[in-house]
């Protein structure tokens, strides 16, 4: 069910009301019935996979589990944990990739290997990292002999189930059975859907059909000139920021009408001075689990500097593949790793060096954003390239190796563009906006912590009600189409 | 203020602009689809992608007209259905691709009152590949998916189209307040000024569109033979006829794409003719070709310092032009 569509307000608005029904004399009952309300909003694309869903879920507890008990027994082992793992990621193998990695074996051989076509399960990358991280943080110990009904409502609630933010258990499992103190959290919830409604359906899903010609175009085959490149590069760039910040507020925001917070998802990354700093803002939920579950098993920085670079590039690679059954998403997956190397690099190099004077900070801080914007700009085109041929036909329009004129660069797409520009660098987040009213879990990045706005931070004043409500109705306005979020693809 | 009372005051007047929405959408659909020359509208331009699924699905015509805004501009049910005794409805949208072609055919082609879809081919031409449609073109509106089977939930998104979005709004808007600009006993025709399909070519525009169009050529890319090949494909065993016409764009233009691409122009028709004639052997359900893109009654028309009787410009033709292409089909 597409949080942007009148289908899922009504269902919030349902959930949102029994939920607070409940909450009060059955705390019980209220777990139980959003485990219900979850599977029902996910069974709504497909009842079928729902079955899926519940496979894995009960499998996952009971290998989990059975881990527990061993070690409580002083056992352990790491089979199952082993078992568990290859369950998951065999699953996520067979519904995802195999496509890919056959397609490209009988490529490559030429041997006419028949190629599956399996329906890719909607949120399966998402519930199966999830469900990784809980089976190595019960063989760590960390884990408090969750009973079902938790562990299940965990891996299926609903706000977070189709695209993130990807939870860890003990983020959520204590928020089921605390009983909320407040009865606040209806406004902030509602404000907060309302941002990121509004950034869907009034800039990302009108800047989607610019970007959509220029590459669906390139995807023909077609030379993309040198405006086309730099407007569809941007106009993709500033989509996929509104479109998933948008997602995450809307996510976030359904959560704390329910009274329970996701983690911080999405800030601002445009406004990152490094490609570091960009992965502690973008996605925060991903790179802090490819981070805990990814790069540190695999060594981190404890085997010297080359082996951390290897590390950090295998963790980006993986990354990238996490998002999709294409090697454009592993090339840029792989560009970030390049990019994260090169900047702790350079990092480790200028340790130690006099700071420059107050003078060159700011203009120093501002290339450091404009390179930075640069850099994840021009990873975004393998990113929605469709393949590598239509990639390489939008990078070479950026140095004039094509001749197309899909798009015009008019008085209107340059105000646009420094709309956009002035929304991402200058304007405070939605958490920024919100954070007063604690909208969201802290970052798990202390040195990029989420400070409450010093201007047009939310309150609840009678002008906030009139404003956002009209940027409500304008946003329902906008909902003509039904126009998915590009991250439930993934 | 007390967040609750925020969240009242929120939750309530988004409620109610919600609510005034749907009850204009409402009264101004029903007054629209009521008005007896309630079919002109389908001749505007606006958010034809949005509604135009709504409509056909609520007023069930025989006959459904699909292509470019050459269709949107060119055929008018108020003046075909009496002169040809049929129900027929104006399925056209601007610019629209061999992707939205195809699948609204495949949507006219599924309703169970339907028995006539004509298609003009321009649709055709271009490069537009698999699912590349215009903004407000949306899949979930149509009576089947694009492999064939029943829309899951239709019912569900074209109510929620109809009553509660922007698009609807804006058509109904622009609908109704045409209409309510013809006196009694006016039609669409008597206001060119509102119902542009019924306005004359100029000499200004003539000008202007032979400048526009200096560098047109009309051929039909892999991606759209391919759209072309699924849409025959779907009237192979539909209830209803598919007849297809190459449209009447004058003279002055067809010359212009033949200095661009003549072999393109030549090769689309071929292929076409092609298409279609493998088609009628493999099937029952016989498609019917006219080629309109050649000297014609239409195409030739004199015209004197630009002013024309059929054109609004050198190739959207008027909706009188669009009643005896009709005729010439057999109609």
């Amino acid at each position: 069910m597409p949080f942007n569509s009148y289908p899922y307000f009504v269902f919030l608005a349902v959930a949102v009301l029994v939920f607070r029904l409940l909450e009060k004399n059955a705390p019980t009952a209220r777990r139980v019935f959003l485990l219900v309300a979850s599977y029902l909003f996910y069974a709504w694309w497909r009842a079928d996979f729902l079955l899926l869903l519940c496979g894995s879920t009960l499998v996952n507890y009971l290998l989990g589990r059975q881990i527990e008990k061993d070690r409580e027994k002083a056992r352990f082992g790491r089979g199952l944990l082993v078992a568990g793992l290859a369950f998951n990621l065999g699953l996520i193998a067979i519904f995802k990739y195999d496509t890919l990695f056959v397609g490209t074996a009988d490529r490559i051989l030429d041997i006419g290997l028949p190629i599956p076509h399996f329906f890719l399960p909607l949120a399966i990358s998402f519930f199966t990292f999830e469900q990784i991280s809980y089976l190595v943080d019960v063989h760590s110990g960390k884990t408090h002999n969750y009973t079902l009904l938790d562990y299940a409502l965990f891996v299926a609630y609903f706000p977070h189930l189709i695209a993130g933010p990807i939870v860890r258990h003990n983020d959520l499992i204590p928020q089921f059975r605390q009983a909320r103190t407040g009865n606040d959290d209806l406004a902030t919830g509602i404000t907060l859907f309302t941002i990121g409604l509004a950034k869907k359906s009034l800039i990302a899903d009108n800047l989607a059909p610019f970007a959509d010609a220029i590459f669906n175009a390139a995807g023909r085959g077609v030379h993309i000139g040198f405006t086309d490149s730099w407007l569809g590069t941007l106009f993709f760039a500033f989509q996929i920021y509104f479109d998933f910040s948008a997602y995450s507020d809307m996510a976030l925001g359904s959560s704390v009408m329910l009274g329970i917070r996701l983690p911080v998802n999405f800030h601002s990354p445009y406004k990152s001075s490094s490609i570091i700093e960009f992965w502690r803002r973008w996605h925060i939920s991903l790179s802090a689990f490819l981070r805990d579950y990814l790069y540190f098993p695999l060594g981190g920085n404890r085997h010297g500097r080359p082996r951390r670079y290897l590390n950090l590039f295998i963790t980006m690679l993986l990354g990238g593949l996490w998002h999709g059954a294409n090697w454009t998403f592993m090339l840029w997956g792989g560009l970030h790793g390049l990019f994260l190397a090169v900047n702790h690099g350079f990092r480790t190099a200028t340790q130690g060096m006099q700071a420059p004077p107050k003078i060159l900070q700011m203009p120093l801080r501002v290339a450091s954003v404009a390179l930075t914007f640069t850099a994840t700009g021009l990873a975004w085109i393998v990113f929605r390239a469709s393949d590598l041929h239509a990639a390489g036909n939008v990078a070479g329009g950026l140095v004039g190796l094509g001749d197309s004129a899909i798009v015009s660069f008019s008085p209107l797409a340059a105000a646009a563009l420094l709309l956009l520009f002035g929304l991402v660098w200058f304007m405070p987040n939605s958490m920024e906006l919100m954070w007063r009213h604690r909208p969201a879990l802290p970052s798990p990045y202390p040195d990029q912590p989420v400070m409450s706005a010093r201007r047009l931070a939310w309150r609840p004043t009678p002008w906030n009600a009139a404003a956002y409500g009209l940027i409500c109705i304008l946003a329902v306005l906008a909902l003509s189409n039904l126009k998915p979020f590009i991250y439930f693809q993934f | 203020m007390k967040k609750n009372r925020y969240a009242f005051w929120f939750l309530g007047n988004v409620a109610l602009a919600i609510a005034a929405l749907a009850a204009f959408n409402a009264v101004a659909g029903s007054y629209i689809l009521h008005h007896p020359c309630g079919g002109s509208v389908e001749t505007l331009s606006g958010f034809e992608r949005a509604l135009k699924p709504v409509w056909l699905d609520e007023i069930r015509p025989k006959l459904v007209l699909i292509g470019s805004s050459r269709v949107r501009d060119g055929f008018d049910p108020t003046l075909i259905d009496p002169a040809l005794n049929t129900h027929s409805f104006n399925y056209g949208a601007s610019s629209m691709t061999p992707y939205e072609a195809r699948r609204f055919v495949q949507d006219a082609l599924a309703q169970p009152s339907v028995t006539q879809v004509v298609v003009a081919l321009d649709a055709f031409t271009g490069n537009g590949g698999v699912g590349e449609a215009l903004p407000s073109f949306d899949e979930t509106r149509l009576a089947v998916t694009p492999e064939g089977t029943p829309t899951p939930r239709r019912r569900l998104w074209l109510m929620t189209t109809r009553f509660l979005s922007g698009g609807a709004l804006g058509m109904n808007a622009l609908a109704a307040w045409s209409l309510a600009q013809l006196k009694e006993g006016q039609t669409a025709a008597d206001r060119p000024d509102i119902f542009g399909a019924y306005s004359h070519m100029t000499r200004a525009i003539m000008e202007r569109d032979l400048a526009y169009r200096r560098a047109r050529s009309m051929r039909m890319g892999e991606a759209a033979d391919r759209e072309l090949s699924v849409t025959l494909a779907a009237a192979c065993h539909a209830k209803a006829r598919l007849i297809l016409f190459f449209p009447p764009d004058n003279m002055a233009i067809i010359a212009r794409y033949r200095q661009s691409d003549g072999p393109g122009l030549d090769a689309f028709k071929q292929r076409v003719s092609q298409a279609v004639a493998s088609h009628n052997q493999q099937c029952e359900n016989k498609v019917a070709l006219f080629d309109f893109l050649a000297p014609n009654a239409l195409t030739t028309e004199p015209l004197k310092d630009g002013v024309s009787a059929n054109y609004v410009d050198l190739v959207h033709f008027r909706p009188p032009a669009g009643l005896w292409l009709l005729r010439q089909m057999g109609m």
